[in-house]
């Protein structure tokens, strides 16, 4: 019973269709998923098995055609974009594959991005240890394409964790990256996630990854199947 | 392989939908307004030959000054025609401005409008005269051959005035005068025989004083120097100086340099054009290849080579052209065709004279706009700008490698590292996002600025050619002026002289009240008042105004303005009065006098007929625009004459708006009178005014136009720029929490840094040209510019439509962003 009361994330019969009749593909078919607070999953499955989609309606970046994901208990489905929006400011943070920092700001301004669209007064103190923890202490004035792949990343992930949200969803985080920093940039995501009682959810081919994970989640065809 | 290349690129620009309309609107804007610009251009030189050939097609007249020069002119190998008018004698009817003139044709040739004989014969006996019929109705007869009128006329313009009655034996031209127009401002012409000069000649009473109207050899070869020259060497052949000749310049540069300036113009304007269109162009491609570069990766992974590279986008832009160009061509040539009639039309309807607005009608349908040199020369000029546009982003895109077909990111600044803020705020993103890409943010601003910069410097001028100025010169102040008409020094009937005027004291305190109890009237004002003076040395331009000159005075307040236009000299007020000094306010006439700073003038001033003698110095020449007479000196000086009868020519009467038509009759009334009275009525200075602004505002509005349509095809491209190309980012932002309203704040503050940066540059820059502009076209007597008005409501307007210009395209373009999910834009380049 414990377990339920910290579920923080949940989608209840969450579909998303993508075009009508014959050609109609069913990304994402009636997932069912709950998530605990602080719980590290991992979510697998071959290219086009509408992983990638459940974690973007996950992340409020995308609308179900039906079925409802509740974060902390409230249906986001019915949301509009201003609070959706805020969701994804507070609640959430993101991690892409390809990084996605924003090129035009240094490291440090990227990291305190999410805060400052939150109008949040800055934790200093909380965001250097972030830094720290995540080895970019040298390189907060540098802009990210004087970055190499495993510190952009690194610079992400840092960017994920410091608004405090209570949720982090990265997609495939260390696919671009060689399998040394790939390792090294995931134990950091795991340490950084335990340090900060964040939730953690990874999109992932990689089956060390998967392993390192509390929980596994198997998608085929839009569907869990293990 | 050629077709696969065009089928690639035919597809793609069928895929880049938006971006490929915006290239073709550009191209066909371009092409558009070239072709526009030349064909008013072409259609102007035409009808200003026309209006040339329309007017006269005499290249200069002689005041002759010998009987024999005449035969000798005749016999002249330059000449070509000739014909001679000898104005006779000044028609005395009221207050019209009116001549009794023979004309003789010596050679054919000459053209003069207004003297084509519709009825009737030229006059040969004695008491035959011919005019236009609107002549005779004006003087009260009937208008038709045959019948008789009675005028009243003073042979040269002095002497006593004759009474005769003549038979109208012929009729000229109709001409249609406005009949708003006081009398006075209209010079009519009315042509007697021959037989009736050598009558008055035979007695005595008639001093012969023709003119020659000429035509030189050479017009189409000839350039106007060489015809200016031409001309006054046979001047001097005959004995004449330059002074003697008044050259048809309208006409000679109108026929020798076929529209140079106009052409000039053409070329300036469209050198613009073709600048800034390039420009777009140019961005609207960079954009193209930068957001194409991984597909462009990905054709030369397939293993294209950098020459099927270049020629998928000189195809892109082929096919382009070839839909953009014909377009433009033709919406480019009906525009002015449409247009062009209607602007003559509008400029016509404020004409004095609808003499002017009949030949304008008259030949607009014929007016000659199509050349095809010139469309060759539009469409071979729009492919050298895009393909000058093409060259930076091919280059480009040659260099694109297969790899970046998965790498590419945007790199768009040298710099390594970036001091930053601590925190993010909505402005930091809006900042760092200009300052990412310095040069691209100034070259925007700085185009976008220049042409803005053009619009203020034209504004600044047309805003300075006011209607009211021009009237201004006429009425000082108030809505009326009633002016004495005065002579200077009239033997025959001194009594018109101001000394004797003044006597009558027509402006005295009784008359003053009787008119301020018009019904409208608010007040009064006198005008400083003007004193007779002549002198007995010998000076060019007292001789030159039978040694008679009219002196003012200027107050000390007036100094600072008088100092600020000096030319030469001192003003010093103090010392003036003590020492008596003057001051010459017109350049040209001191130089043509051969006037000098420090010559001394032994006067005699006419109170009435008491003379007062005064010998004063000139200290110091200024050249101001208030209407002031040639010599003046302080008011001091002035009243130290001591006067006897008020001084008064003119008074300035200021009526309330709504009773102004009232008050004119009763003023007309009185006017009417006194036959030394001269009404001058703000509405009909401002009819005329209005009249030769329109004929320099429809030209440059149209000019204003074009520049604005620039500016925005710029616009449009900086904002599609700058959001389109940042799809993917602003996808990513969106994803860490930015809201719509965030968005918006963040386009509007960089378009909003963007408008302040162009304002900036376009106000400083803009004022400054534009002031230098508005000095060079007065110096070049354009328009009569008088005052330099700041372009303020130009200014405002420009502000306003930047800026809703920027906020509304920018709303549009982020809407469309918005339309494709926050996912496929944070896909968009993976």
């Amino acid at each position: 019973m414990k377990e339920h009361t910290n579920i923080i994330l949940r989608t209840e019969n969450l579909c998303k269709y993508y075009g009508t009749g014959d050609n109609l593909v069913k990304a994402v078919d009636c997932i069912d998923l709950a998530i605990r607070q602080g719980e590290f999953v991992s979510i697998v499955g071959k290219s086009g098995s509408g992983k990638s989609t459940l974690l973007h309606m996950l992340g409020a970046l995308d609308n179900p055609t039906s079925g409802s994901v509740l974060i902390d208990g409230e249906d986001i489905s019915s949301f509009k974009e201003n609070r959706l929006s805020q969701i994804r400011r507070r609640k959430i943070g993101f991690i892409f594959q390809s990084y996605n920092l924003i090129p035009s700001l240094n490291v440090w301004e990227n990291i305190v991005l999410p805060l400052g669209l939150d109008n949040k007064s800055l934790d200093k103190p909380f965001i250097r240890d972030i830094v720290k923890t995540l080895g970019l202490e040298n390189k907060v004035k540098n802009l990210p394409n004087t970055l190499s792949g495993g510190q952009q990343q690194r610079c992400a992930i840092a960017r994920a964790i410091a608004a405090k949200p209570s949720i982090i969803l990265a997609d495939e985080p260390t696919g671009n990256l060689d399998t040394k920093t790939g390792d090294e940039v995931m134990a950091l995501l795991k340490a950084s996630a335990k340090k900060y009682g964040q939730t953690l959810v990874v999109i992932t081919h990689n089956e060390e990854i998967a392993q390192m994970a509390d929980r596994t989640v198997m998608i085929a065809d839009g569907k869990v199947v293990g | 392989m050629k077709k696969t290349v065009f089928r690639l690129a035919f597809s793609k620009l069928r895929y880049h939908k938006s971006r490929t309309l915006l290239t073709g609107i550009s191209i066909m804007l371009t092409t558009m307004l070239l072709m526009a610009i030349g064909t008013t251009g072409i259609g102007s030189i035409d009808m200003s030959r026309q209006l040339a050939v329309a007017q006269s097609n005499y290249h200069a007249a002689f005041r002759l000054t010998q009987p024999e020069q005449l035969s000798i002119l005749s016999k002249h190998i330059n000449v070509e025609s000739l014909n001679t008018i000898e104005p006779f004698a000044q028609i005395i009817y009221g207050k019209m401005n009116g001549t009794l003139s023979l004309s003789e044709t010596v050679k054919d040739g000459i053209y003069i409008s207004n003297f084509e004989l519709i009825e009737g014969h030229l006059p040969e006996q004695e008491n035959e005269i011919c005019s236009l019929p609107a002549f005779f109705e004006r003087v009260g007869a009937e208008p038709v051959v045959g019948g008789t009128v009675t005028l009243s006329f003073r042979v040269n313009g002095k002497g006593e005035i004759q009474t005769k009655e003549f038979t109208i034996c012929g009729l000229l031209t109709d001409r249609e005068i406005s009949t708003e127009i006081s009398d006075s401002r209209i010079a009519w012409s009315a042509y007697i025989s021959r037989a009736l000069l050598a009558q008055y000649e035979k007695a005595g009473l008639y001093e012969a004083s023709p003119s020659a109207y000429l035509r030189f050899y050479g017009e189409d070869e000839l350039s106007y120097d060489e015809m200016e020259n031409k001309i006054k060497s046979t001047a001097s052949d005959i004995g004449l100086g330059e002074e003697y000749i008044s050259m048809n310049k309208q006409y000679l540069s109108t026929m020798t340099n076929p529209g140079t300036e106009t052409m000039l113009i053409v070329v300036f304007v469209s050198l613009i054009v073709i600048l800034f269109s390039a420009l777009v162009i140019y961005s609207i491609y960079y954009v193209g290849v930068i957001t194409d570069i991984q597909e462009i990766g990905k054709l030369k992974a397939l293993g294209a080579s950098r020459k099927q590279i270049a020629r998928l986008f000189f195809c892109q832009g082929g096919i382009v052209c070839a839909f953009a160009i014909p377009l433009g061509l033709l919406i480019g040539y009906l525009l002015p065709y449409i247009l062009f009639p209607q602007i003559i039309q509008a400029a016509g309807s404020t004409a004095l004279d609808s003499s002017y607005l009949e030949y304008l009608l008259n030949i607009k349908g014929q007016i000659h706009m199509f050349s095809l040199p010139f469309l060759v020369l539009v469409v071979i000029a729009v492919l050298i700008t895009v393909w000058v546009s093409l060259l930076k982003p091919i280059r480009m895109a040659k260099k694109v490698s297969p790899v970046d077909a998965i790498r590419y990111q945007e790199n768009t600044t040298d710099c390594k590292s970036r001091k930053g803020h601590l925190t993010v705020k909505v402005s930091t993103l809006t900042w760092s996002n200009l300052s990412r890409n310095k040069r691209r943010t100034a070259v925007t601003m700085l185009t976008m600025g220049l042409s803005c910069v053009l619009f203020i410097c034209v504004s600044a001028v047309l805003s300075s050619t006011s209607a009211e100025d021009l009237a201004r010169r006429n009425i000082k102040q108030g809505d009326f002026r009633l002016s004495l008409d005065y002579s200077y020094h009239d033997m025959e009937y001194p009594e018109n002289n101001l000394n004797q005027l003044v006597q009558q004291d027509y402006f005295n305190e009784t008359f003053l009240e009787q008119l301020a109890s018009i019904e409208g009237v608010e007040s009064i004002e006198r005008d400083s008042g003007r004193i007779l003076s002549s002198t007995d040395m010998e000076s060019a331009i007292y001789e030159a105004l039978d040694n008679r000159l009219p002196l003012s005075y200027f107050t000390r307040k007036e100094v600072p303005q008088l100092s600020a236009h000096l030319k030469a000299g001192s003003i010093d007020y103090d010392r003036m009065t003590a020492e008596n000094e003057i001051l010459c306010t017109h350049v040209y006439s001191f130089d043509m006098y051969k006037l000098a700073i420090g010559d001394v003038f032994p006067l005699t001033l006419y109170d009435g007929d008491r003379e007062i003698p005064l010998t004063v110095t000139l200290a110091a020449l200024t050249q101001v625009d208030a209407d002031y007479p040639l010599l003046i000196m302080t008011e001091d000086t002035w009243n130290n004459l001591g006067l006897t009868y008020d001084p008064t020519t003119d008074i300035y009467i200021h009526v309330k708006k709504a009773q102004y038509d009232d008050v004119k009759k009763t003023l007309q009334d009185i006017a009417a009178l006194n036959e030394h009275f001269e009404l001058y009525a703000m509405d009909e200075e401002l009819s005329i005014g209005r009249y030769s602004v329109s004929m320099i505002k429809y030209p440059i509005y149209l000019l204003l136009l074009l520049i604005a349509v620039i500016g925005f095809m710029n616009l449009i491209n900086t904002m599609i720029t700058s959001i389109v190309t940042r799809k993917k980012e602003i996808g990513i932002l969106q994803a860490l929490g930015l809201s719509n309203r965030q968005l918006v704040h963040m386009l509007a503050g960089e378009g909003i840094i963007f408008t302040a940066g162009t304002l900036f540059i376009s106000v400083t820059l803009g004022n400054l040209f534009g002031y230098l502009l508005f000095l060079y076209a007065k110096d070049e007597h354009f328009m009569s510019l008088s005052r330099y008005h700041y372009p303020l409501w130009e200014t405002i307007g420009l502000t306003l439509v930047l800026l809703v210009g920027q906020i509304a395209i920018t709303c549009f373009i982020s809407k469309r962003v918005e339309k494709e999910s926050l996912i496929e834009r944070i896909r968009s380049q993976e």
